[in-house]
């Protein structure tokens, strides 16, 4: 096993760290989830859709990354997903809402808000490398086979 | 090959399953509770819909056993939802 495939099973083990944690936590305490999602400053007829859609979405990126031939879909979805979080963590930071709700979830319920940002912006970083290692993994020897085609 | 990459992926699913039930909270066994400044009132209400907690340093909710306020709802504050009217009332006519 190369140093880059380590690499990219690393990647991939943080991501599905976090977000089967995060999944399984909100499910073990869906009323408290739903409390604090409902305590978002955003309309509580979204409630019922991001209480299921997140903790799903994660779950399906947490699967997708497992296996070879979904992985390069899991990283963008899940840098999609976490640039989601860290646009919304810099909203709140940046006072947009009419107040700073609780920074509440999981073991995570411990981070402040800026804590979050650090923590998104660092998960945005490792999607962002798991795209280009797996990118690289599979188009560098189509590039290889083509240049020796030539010759 | 195939056993390095299911060794760290095993490891990370058993690392995230244990994990989450591990920090699961206590199950609420009483009501919540805040404090107004003189004592502790029963919240009323549902979190998000009658009430935020606001991030601030303070305790939003707590939870009552055997005399003892334990904080549930840690650095945030209790903030009751304002009841707005959206039509203004419209004053009788006298004929």
């Amino acid at each position: 096993m190369s140093k880059k495939q380590v690499l990219i099973e690393s990647v991939c083990a943080l991501l599905i760290l976090l977000f089967l944690y995060a999944s399984i936590s909100k499910f073990l305490d869906f009323k408290t989830f739903i409390d604090q999602m409902n305590n978002q400053p955003l309309p509580n007829s979204w409630t019922p859709f991001l209480v299921w859609g997140i903790p799903l979405l994660e779950i399906a990126i947490s699967i997708s990354l497992l296996f070879e031939y979904t992985r390069l879909i899991g990283f963008y979805a899940s840098l999609i997903l976490m640039i989601a979080f860290t646009l919304y963590t810099g909203i709140v930071l940046l006072h947009f809402f009419p107040y700073i709700p609780c920074s509440c979830g999981g073991v995570i319920r411990k981070l402040t808000w800026s804590q979050h940002l650090i923590l998104n912006l660092f998960y945005v970083s490792l999607s962002i490398l798991g795209i280009i290692l797996q990118h690289r993994k599979y188009f560098k020897p189509i590039f290889i086979t083509n240049q020796h085609s030539l010759v | 090959m195939k056993k390095i990459k299911w060794t760290i992926l095993t490891l990370a699913i058993l690392s995230s399953v244990g994990g989450a039930f591990a920090s699961r909270p206590p199950a609420l066994v009483s009501g919540l509770y805040y404090f107004n400044g003189e004592g502790y009132m029963p919240v009323t209400g549902q979190l998000g819909v009658t009430y935020v907690c606001e991030s601030s340093t303070s305790t939003c909710t707590y939870t009552y056993s055997q005399g003892v306020y334990t904080p549930y709802q840690t650095a945030s504050s209790y903030t009751p939802i304002a009841v707005t009217l959206t039509t203004k009332p419209t004053p009788k006519k006298n004929n």
